[in-house]
């Protein structure tokens, strides 16, 4: 690349100038080569040459005395030949604007997802510490959360980190705001340093002691906006209801947060509010984000390996080990249990940047072929011009001219498309990336650069060629295609089939993988079962509010649209991180090695298993007239599996224990549940073992088939009747499981949407090579219908030149989305079996529609008499 | 100012000039200007303007030694010309008279 940029600078550069220039850019190459990656480097590189296209640097061009008149000629002759040949122009603009405006839509989309987080001043010196469980060497469980005091005893310990945060994420919140309660699901707890280390915009209030006193609150704009209208928001009380005995005073406002962030709030509370469960917590669960502040330069490396073992602070022998994330990694990169909010991925950026290339391509090739295949359309016309003393450097510069208006119209309307389906992208994408195309310098930036690309790579290749042909040979009439010309174009037919067939069966997999998930049984009753959060109450009302929930149960069972109501603490179709977990290990008693993984726990009161229609597969449910099944313990399937087991009859009776110390509680195993899925099937089900409690802080409600509507309007009847302070928020099962393939679903849609776009493009190349190439024929199907061809002969014979250009794509294609498309789809626990069915069908349309495309063109030629086309020779 | 025309940038760079002396080519140029103005400098702007002030007779250049670094490629170092520093002068001079007529008035701005 960087050859090919200086051989553009040498082209186009002053000649006593660019000797210097080109030192003084080797040089900052060679500063940039010591600093960046290579790549970046020479990136860098290209674009400085772009960007010395100055009037003032560039040579003169005397390519003819009268140059000015001669350029005017150039755009004069190239705007007629355009006109004239309208098909071939109307090919390449349309075909390039979808391209390039396709193209310039997804960088843009990509260059959002890679944004996240790189907003705050020091974002390359944050890092997120989280937890990795490591046992003999291996890394198994990754929890997102760390301990609440390590962001402390680290910065002590470690030069390096010269701040720290701890935060902790509420999952959802009551807040009561004149009269009206609310749930607000975007409240975290942090402390001061909080906004040392994230410097968000603060609008109102001295953020730096904001956060310092318990039941302070820092809201976002907007939340301010809603709470308060236009009154001053600082020094406001607000009461929240989850728990929390005072109410909080608003002591800052700061600008909402963006959305490119892996870590969003609406509001911040001092974390000094809940600093009962932080000293509760200590050293004994992990359950809260730290962020670590480096010093400028710093090596994560060098401070990776300075972090002290986890043993010093547990007291204790742990497989436990501390981890830092770089800041700006998170979003695209880390994939740990306990994430904060749905991330991005790195795969599905890679795989879209791959499509925006290839539509691009699909674009460029079109031209490339369009113009060479018109090669003997255009051998007189520059034998002629020739003859009449062109250079062939002019000819060169009109058919570069040509290929300059043909990009110029077609990043004109690419603009117009972008702006156009700039909603619609949009709302595809479920974020807003930009308002309007104009907005972004970067895009018009790009759309110019890519422009100029453009023009030069689909410019060149055909120019050369046009400008070579030997005067003397093309006006005798004796010209024929070179074997080469013939054989690259091809070539390029054959790449565009190969991307044309790989888009199509990768899209097809998509949907076919998302629907999969969608559709699978997950093990429980997804569609008639509402689940919704109980209202949560101060400690000293907690025995209150556990009468008043059973008899609120026990009312909803006597409704007649209502089959059963469970008490829950994990309603499914919840995130991964949704869910309580043990890592300490487990082990049967007596019997099995302490297996060391995270285990998950679930609480079920008696009638949670009726309620979801899960499968007992040995032993029973729990009684709630049993006093031993307070401390009884029921396993899914897939602990059974972890702990060993082969008969899961064998199990039931046994005693479960956890931790390591011999002396802990061991609870007594009564039944084995079937497998069911409480997230995402991407993950395989988790090991769970499930306790008895009858009051949780879910329910789920098991409501009449085809009596919904009733059903949902009773429950929401007797729940204003028990808790009308709190507002009911209720959702089908299988929306929330909907709600967790939102980014797959959003993937797949990008996926589809934008392979359409570029076998648009293709197509349309294909419909305009059959054109020429047919049109080229014409003489030849004439004198073969003479002799006696029949017109489906002719076609066939049409045919075949395309059954191998379209052979050649399978060989490649196949394999190779073979292997892309099974490697993808390794990332989901429940996945589908490589659909071979798939990519023959994706095979048969590619061929159907190239072959319907050629007997299309060349029937219209092959119906011709045979008399009118070979009445010249 | 018609007598010496002259942009802002173009200033800009034929003071580095001045300031980096017998050391004043291109990239030296475009990392002082950098350093101290906290502003980026593109490779063709920072030409273009030279090439422009030596088109006017603002500067004059001679050829340097050449280095690996560089690609084997030589060094074009600038120098201010006797008009360049008249132009510079002019420049100045016709700022300090508008600074010093602008009354105390008008700096009291809240």
């Amino acid at each position: 690349m960087k050859k090919a940029a200086d051989m553009l600078l040498r082209w186009f550069c002053k000649e006593d100038h660019y000797l210097d220039i080109s030192g003084d850019l080797e040089e900052l190459h060679w500063i940039n080569e010591n600093n960046y990656s290579r790549r970046r480097a020479e990136w860098h590189y290209l674009a400085d040459v772009l960007l010395l296209l100055r009037l003032s640097l560039i040579k003169q061009i005397n390519l003819a005395p009268q140059s000015f008149d001669m350029i005017f000629n150039y755009f004069k002759i190239s705007a007629r030949n355009l006109s004239h040949h309208k098909f071939f122009t109307f090919i390449n603009v349309s075909g390039l604007a979808i391209g390039l405006a396709a193209f310039m839509l997804l960088n843009e989309y990509i260059r959002f997802e890679k944004s996240y987080d790189r907003f705050f001043s020091q974002s390359d010196q944050i890092y997120r510490l989280t937890t990795d469980q490591v046992r003999d060497g291996v890394i198994g469980v990754r929890d997102a959360m760390s301990f609440n005091p390590s962001g402390q005893v680290i910065a002590e310990q470690v030069p390096e980190i010269i701040g720290y945060t701890c935060t902790y994420k509420f999952g959802e919140l009551v807040f009561r705001n004149s009269g009206m309660t609310q749930n607000e699901r975007g409240v975290i707890a942090a402390d001061s340093n909080y906004f040392q280390l994230f410097d968000y915009e603060v609008l109102q209030g001295n953020i730096e002691t904001a956060l310092d006193n318990p039941f302070s609150l820092v809201l976002s704009q907007s939340k301010a906006k809603e709470f308060f209208g236009n009154e001053n928001p600082l020094g406001q009380r607000m009461e929240i209801l989850s728990g929390f005995e005072q109410t909080f005073e608003v002591t800052a406002v700061i600008r909402d947060v963006p959305e490119n962030t892996h870590y969003s709030f609406d509001m911040i509370m001092s974390i000094h509010t809940i600093k009962e469960a932080l000293e509760r917590d200590g050293w004994g669960g992990y359950n809260y984000y730290t962020y670590l502040l480096a010093q400028e330069g710093a090596d994560l490396d060098a401070i990776q390996d300075k972090l002290p073992p986890l043993s010093d602070f547990l007291g204790e022998e742990t497989d436990l080990v501390f981890h830092l994330q770089p800041l700006q990694s998170i979003h695209l990169y880390s994939d740990f249990t306990y994430e904060p909010q749905i991330h991005g991925s790195a795969e599905s950026i890679r795989f879209l940047t791959i499509i925006a290339v290839f539509v691009l391509v699909m674009a460029w090739i079109n031209y490339i072929n369009l113009s060479t295949a018109r090669a003997v359309d255009r051998a007189k016309e520059v034998g002629l011009r020739k003859v009449v003393g062109a250079h062939k450097q002019q000819l060169i510069t009109q058919f570069l001219t040509e290929a300059l208006l043909v990009n110029l119209m077609g990043a004109l309307l690419a603009l117009i498309l972008a702006e156009l389906s700039l909603p619609f992208f949009n709302s595809m994408m479920e974020k807003v990336i930009m308002e309007h195309v104009w907005q972004s310098p970067v895009f018009m930036f790009q759309l110019v650069i890519f422009f100029i690309l453009g023009t030069l790579t689909t410019g060149f290749y055909p120019a050369l060629v046009l400008s070579r042909f030997r005067p003397v040979a093309v006006l005798k009439g004796k010209f024929r295609h070179s074997k080469t010309g013939v054989a690259l174009r091809k070539g390029l037919v054959v790449v565009q089939f190969t991307i044309s067939l790989a888009l199509i069966a990768g899209t097809l997999v998509v949907t076919k993988q998302v629907q999969h998930m969608r559709s699978i049984d997950k093990g429980f009753n997804a569609e008639q079962v509402v689940g919704f959060r109980n209202p949560r109450v101060q400690q000293d009302l907690r025995d209150a509010l556990q009468t008043k929930l059973l008899s609120f149960y026990e009312t909803l069972r006597q409704q007649e649209a209502i089959i059963a109501a469970a008490s829950i603490s994990n309603v499914p179709g919840g995130g991964s991180s949704d869910i309580s977990s043990a890592s300490g290990g487990v082990r049967i008693a007596g019997l099995t090695e302490t297996v060391r993984t995270t285990i998950y726990l679930q609480d079920y009161d008696e009638n949670a298993i009726a309620t979801l229609d899960l499968q007992m597969l040995a032993g029973r449910n729990f009684d709630k007239d049993l006093a031993i099944d307070s401390s009884a313990v029921i396993i899914n399937e897939s602990m059974v599996d972890l702990l060993g087991f082969k008969d899961i009859n064998q199990v039931v009776g046994q005693r479960l224990q956890f931790g390591t110390d011999p002396g802990n509680d061991k609870y007594p195993i009564i039944g084995v549940i079937k497998n069911y899925n409480r997230t995402t099937l991407k993950r395989p089900v988790e090991p769970t073992a499930f306790f008895y409690d009858p009051t949780n802080g879910n329910s789920v409600v098991k409501l009449k088939e085809s009596r919904f509507d009733e059903g949902v309007e009773a429950l929401e009847a007797t729940w204003a009747q028990f808790f009308p302070d709190t507002p009911l928020d209720l959702a089908f099962l299988d929306k929330r499981f909907e709600n967790l393939y939102k980014e797959d679903r959003r993937f797949g849609k990008a996926f589809g949407a934008f392979s359409l776009l570029a076998l648009a493009v293709a197509l349309l190349g294909l419909l305009g090579l059959t054109y020429f190439i047919s049109a080229q024929r014409t003489k030849e199907v004439g004198v073969r219908k003479v002799l006696g061809a029949s017109i489906s002969e002719i076609i066939f014979m049409f045919f075949k030149d395309f059954l191998t250009v379209i052979g050649l794509a399978a060989i490649i294609g196949v394999p190779t989305i073979y292997f892309v498309m099974s490697s993808w789809l390794e990332g989901y626990a429940f996945r589908i079996s490589f659909p071979w069915e798939i990519l023959a069908l994706s095979l048969l349309a590619i061929s159907a529609f190239a072959l319907g495309t050629v007997a299309l063109q060349t029937h219209k030629v092959a119906k011709l008499n045979p008399a009118k086309t070979l009445k010249y020779e | 100012m018609k007598k010496y025309q002259i942009g802002e940038f173009e200033e800009i760079v034929l003071l580095t000039v001045g300031v980096l002396y017998d050391e004043a080519y291109g990239v030296a140029i475009k990392h002082e200007i950098q350093r101290r103005l906290e502003r980026k400098v593109s490779v063709g702007a920072l030409q273009s303007a030279l090439r422009r002030l030596e088109g006017k007779g603002f500067l004059t250049s001679r050829q340097g030694e050449a280095n690996p670094m560089r690609g084997g490629k030589p060094k074009r170092f600038f120098n201010i010309t006797a008009f360049g520093k008249q132009a510079l002068e002019y420049n100045r001079d016709a700022r300090k008279s508008l600074w010093d007529d602008i009354p105390h008035v008008a700096w009291q701005i809240k």
